[in-house]
């Protein structure tokens, strides 16, 4: 009998801690990792950050030394994506024709940046961001001087613009809501990044819509709805992700808007599992259906599939959590909000440090701390335990957040 | 070149040796060597499940906290203001050769 497979399909944070995490439990087979890219893993979260500053190293850190995997025995197909599943056959055919059998199949294929779509998209000098080949060549483009248009105000967008006006470019972005960050902030935090961004000299223009790229050659304007035009040497779009689950798709494994999973991770197919940004969480027990952007939640789904196929108990389920850091000032963001939450203000934004609390029937939702870390982990647990808060005590910054607790709910499941 | 060698203490009070190479922190060896860290952000000072101790003297001879690290280490459970640093801040030195690194207790 031939040795039982597991092959991992992508190699991102999310792939990644499914071969560490299988091999930690000792699971007695191969694993196979199938890249599409050819060099070394990396973190992701430097790419729109410290990489792009000026005179930042060359080095994006990698989620594990090479020889890690070699040590591992964990097998790695690099420079290969994967074109075709067989769920029947229970193999997978690589890009170059090639077929590898599973007895288990993870697929990690992650996100890919939403692409522009207007008149002129294709022009040489608009650039998206999620890989390294991505930053490098955005590095490379944003010089000193450049006219950097930045279509899209959320997380990517302003990261982009930090770093492009740090680096003395005239950096405009053109965002379609009427204030930064509104997918995943409140008016008050959104206002301050703004004026932050301002300070550094970056112009926001709201309420815009982007119709047309313009150039000879290679991008020289942007064109707005209302007609306006914006110069600019550099366009980058920062308009969200799209989950690549074409492949999960087309051998009919469940999809909506992400790989349909549980929390264990499973698809729709017993012998398939699905993790990291690809994927849709579903469970309607607990009201969750949701797909999130998030590193955390990525190495969580992936530990949970590895624990599974192991016939291990799940690992707990982390509050999902975020960050951003822009012009040095950094936004972390425990659990999710909802626009109707009742939002508090902990402490004031002129100080340069505060908490914005959204409560949802008296408890603690999701947490924002700007340059406010000491709040952080509180309000993570907090949010994790369900805690009923008192708003006066909450909102002076006086007072430890963990005393502002009127009652704990336990909601261990 | 003399290998960095250093002494990792696991939650279970295991010691094990193991090799720091050049350019990496302190957390990527750790974790290269599978001891059980998250680091869920990478090592950008976010979410402090790369805690350690290391000795006072240790300590006393590296670069200070930034406020970020600080904030983030007050508030863990384990915090020892004497020993705490996130491993993802220390960088490679072969000063720092058979130094002892202890995991901190994983959080609640």
């Amino acid at each position: 009998m031939s040795e039982e497979s597991i092959v991992i399909i992508g190699a991102g944070h999310a792939g990644v801690q499914a071969a560490v995490r299988l091999t930690e439990l000792g699971w007695p087979g191969r694993i196979v990792l199938v890249e599409e890219q050819d060099g070394p893993t990396y973190e992701r979260p430097p790419l729109s950050k410290e990489y792009l500053k000026a005179g930042a190293s060359d080095e994006i850190p990698a989620l594990r030394k090479e020889h890690y995997f070699d040590e591992k025995r964990i097998e790695r197909i690099k420079g290969s994506g994967v074109v075709g599943l067989d769920r029947e056959a229970r193999n997978v055919t690589l890009s170059d024709g090639g077929q590898v059998q599973y007895s288990k199949l993870i697929i990690a294929t992650g996100s890919q940046a939403r692409p522009l779509t207007v008149p002129g998209s294709d022009l040489p000098g608009i650039h998206l961001l999620k890989t390294r080949a991505d930053a490098e060549a955005l590095r490379t483009a944003m010089q000193p001087g450049s006219e950097v248009v930045i279509i899209g105000a959320g997380y990517i967008g302003l990261e982009v613009a930090a770093a492009a006006a740090a680096l003395g470019c005239a950096t405009t972005v053109l965002e379609f809501q009427d204030r930064v960050m509104s997918r995943v902030t409140s008016d008050v935090v959104s206002r301050h990044f703004e004026e932050l961004h301002q300070e550094h000299d970056t112009r926001f223009v709201f309420g815009t819509a982007v119709t047309e790229v313009r150039g000879d050659g290679r991008v020289q304007e942007v064109v707005t709805a209302d007609g306006a035009t914006y110069a600019a040497d550099v366009v980058v779009a920062g308009i969200g992700v799209v989950p690549r689950q074409e492949l999960a798709e087309a051998a009919g494994i469940t999809v909506k808007d992400g790989i349909v999973v549980d929390l264990d991770s499973r698809t729709s197919d017993p012998s398939v599992y699905a993790v990291g940004d690809v994927t849709r969480l579903i469970d309607e027990e607990n009201g969750i259906n949701r797909r999130l952007e998030s590193i955390q939640s990525a190495l969580a789904q992936a530990i949970n599939a590895a624990n599974h196929i192991m016939g291990q108990a799940p690992a707990r389920h982390e509050v999902p959590w975020f960050w951003t850091v822009q012009h040095g000032v950094r936004l972390q963001t425990a659990g999710l909000r909802s626009p109707d939450d009742d939002v508090v203000v902990r402490g004031t934004p002129e100080s340069g440090h505060f908490s914005v609390l959204y409560l949802r029937g008296g408890r603690l939702a999701a947490i924002d701390t700007i340059a406010a870390l000491g709040d952080f982990t509180a309000g993570k647990k907090l949010v994790a335990s369900g805690a009923h808060i008192d708003t006066d005590l909450a909102a002076d910054p006086a007072n430890k957040l963990t005393t502002a607790v009127r009652e704990l709910v336990d909601e261990t499941r | 070149m003399s290998k960095t060698l250093i002494n990792v203490i696991d939650r279970e009070g295991a010691v094990r040796e193991v090799e720091w190479e050049p350019e990496q922190s302190l957390m990527e060896t750790l974790r290269d060597n599978d001891f059980p860290i998250l680091a869920s952000c990478g090592g950008t000072v976010s979410c402090a499940t790369c805690h350690v101790f290391l000795e006072k003297p240790v300590v006393e001879s590296l670069s200070p906290r930034t406020e970020d690290e600080l904030e983030l280490l007050e508030d863990a459970e384990a915090y020892n203001p004497e020993a705490s640093r996130l491993s993802c801040q220390i960088k490679q030195c072969s000063s720092l050769a058979g130094i002892n690194v202890t995991l901190a207790p994983e959080e609640d």
